[in-house]
């Protein structure tokens, strides 16, 4: 396994994401289709499309809450297989953030934040609290760490989504529309610190239809449409001239 | 009423709303309760049916408490296979489940007590025998030739043997409800607790430990509870075992005093104490966890 790290070309090696040939089925309905995708360390990719185009199973395929059809998806050289003990390994390097925030209602913040660095990581606690509390200040509610989630408001809630899974150090970071659930007036402040993590060097995968932030912050957009990549370019080719009749109709509805 | 009425209106509805609000059932229930004491305590016929029951409270009790641990644990082991993905152990969960399910109380008792008990002592000699010959060599001492029967000697003889059934018998009728609370329970978070311990790195075991469980536990403790009490009440089947419960010494009492109306009185309103105690018990839990969440 050394050797053939070392034979890798630099090339290879910033590709931190792999995706070959990937198909998921839901029974008789192919949720994603025959989709390749390669993304280098560092890149923030937005990912746009009709709502059942497949965003979110794709992007569930890439930490394997979905268990892929058929397809390989390699994260930083390594294969996942379903049921491996590999799988629990490599979920902890990729940080996911789901729509519906989904902290654990029975834990404080300051828990929700330390519970998998200590059980996961085997951090001691007292690390797994300085962790805590370093990104509980870089989402900026620091104030916040023995509340319970209920007690929070929906972007703060998601700012500790976010703090949690960047407190287990990951390499990549996947959001499934982050802002979709919140009020209009807390979109921003959870967009602002996904724009300083961008700014940062974190590699992105964002399921968002947010423009704002992928014209700031994204280097590559992807419209996916019938579980297929449709188009795969920069924010400004996309909206300047996009390549498809589907991709210049869902433009036309989203940029209203 | 008119409703040229209606000035009097809301002083009566607010009256009969305060009357309505009486637990009037629990008033009864005291007052019957207090006759009861008062029989006991002037009455040479109560006196002596209570200190004659007194002693079935504490197996009552016994029965219960030990069956019900028993019931809980299997239940929580049962539930969590019943939500297993791995076949197998979803299957076996699953088979329990339905079997105990579909079998009355009363005739899992006698099953457990006579067949399956006695196979399993039966075991446990054999094992002992086999262990004593084959892995220590000894063919000529007592653990060679040791039978069912000095095991359950051993156990404490014929009376606690029964009692061992009876509690047995009524922690696998028991496990299986307790098993679809647990499993009922699981299935009320949401899927997206279990998706996100996963995605943080955890294992499916990890998940259950630190995510699941400990939210599916506050919402299971009151029907949790609710089982309590209807084993208890149920606990009164081991009396066909001989156990010595209160339903047991109510019979032997009434059948040698033939005082059978002030005998199941007591017996009755014993079991009735201990429910109605336990039934507010659970429903201040109920209250609490609500309010606390
Ligand atoms: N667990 C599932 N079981 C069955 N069908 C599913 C499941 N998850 C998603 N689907 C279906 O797969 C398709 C793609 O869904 P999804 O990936 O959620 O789309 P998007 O995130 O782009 O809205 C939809 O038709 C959806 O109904
Ligand atoms: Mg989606």
């Amino acid at each position: 396994m050394d050797k053939k790290t070392h034979d890798l070309t630099r090339g290879e090696k910033e590709k931190i994401i792999v995706i070959r040939n990937l198909n998921k089925y839901f029974g008789e309905l192919k949720a994603v289709s025959n989709v390749n995708l390669e993304i280098k360390r560092g890149q923030v990719v937005v990912i746009i499309g009709p709502s059942g185009s497949g965003k979110s199973t794709l992007l569930r395929c890439i930490n394997h809450l979905e268990e892929p059809t058929t397809g390989d998806i390699l994260i930083d050289g390594v294969k996942l297989r379903h049921k491996s003990k590999s799988l629990n390994a490599i979920r902890r390097e990729v940080g996911m953030v789901f729509q519906q925030f989904n902290l654990f209602p029975h834990l404080t913040v300051l828990e929700n934040i330390t519970i998998a660095q200590k059980i996961v990581r085997k951090r001691s606690k007292k690390d797994a609290i300085e962790i805590a509390r370093q990104q509980l200040e870089r989402v900026g509610i620091p104030e916040k760490e023995n509340s319970y989630p209920i007690q929070l408001s929906g972007g703060q809630q998601q700012r500790v989504a976010i703090a949690r899974a960047l407190a287990m150090s990951p390499k990549v970071m996947l959001f499934d529309e982050p802002t979709s659930a919140l009020d209009p007036e807390m979109i921003n402040e959870v967009l602002d610190v996904m724009l300083d993590l961008a700014k940062e060097g974190m590699t992105m995968v964002v399921v968002t239809h947010e423009m704002g932030f992928a014209r700031n912050a994204a280097d590559r957009i992807i419209f996916m449409d019938y579980g297929a990549i449709i188009e795969d370019t920069t924010p400004n080719k996309l909206y300047n001239n996009p390549k498809h009749e589907r991709t210049k109709l869902f433009l036309s509805k989203i940029l209203h | 009423m008119k409703s040229d009425d209606s000035t009097f209106v809301p002083h009566q509805s607010q009256l009969s709303a305060t009357l309505s609000e009486v637990p009037w059932w629990l008033l009864v229930v005291m007052l019957v309760g207090l006759i009861m004491v008062y029989n006991i305590t002037t009455n040479e016929d109560y006196s002596s049916i209570f200190s004659f029951l007194k002693n079935g409270v504490f197996i009552t009790v016994r029965v219960t408490i030990t069956a019900y641990i028993f019931a809980v644990i299997i239940g929580l082991l049962a539930g969590l296979g019943r939500v297993s993905k791995n076949p197998i152990i979803y299957n076996i969960a699953t088979l329990y489940v339905q079997i105990m399910r579909g079998i009355p109380i009363l005739v899992t008792i006698l099953y457990v007590s006579f067949v399956l008990y006695p196979m399993i002592i039966d075991g446990v000699a054999w094992v002992a025998q086999s262990i004593a010959v084959i892995g220590l060599g000894d063919s000529e001492g007592f653990w060679a030739n040791i039978t069912a029967s000095d095991i359950n000697r051993m156990m404490g003889g014929a009376e606690y043997s029964m009692l061992y059934r009876g509690i047995m018998a009524l922690a696998l009728s028991y496990g299986s409800f307790s098993a679809e609370i647990f499993r009922a329970g699981i299935e009320s978070i949401e899927k997206g607790q279990m998706e996100a311990a996963r995605s943080l790195g955890m294992s499916y075991i990890q998940a259950m430990r630190y995510i699941i469980l400990p939210q599916a536990i506050r919402r299971v403790l009151p029907p949790l509870g609710n089982d309590f009490i209807a084993m208890l009440k149920e606990s009164s089947l081991v009396s066909v075992l001989g156990v010595r419960d209160i339903t047991q010494l109510g019979k032997l009492y009434s059948a040698r005093s033939f005082l059978y109306l002030e005998t199941y009185n007591q017996v009755a309103f014993l079991y009735l104490t201990m429910t109605i105690l336990l039934s507010l018990g659970v429903r201040a839990l109920e209250n609490r966890l609500k309010s606390g969440q």
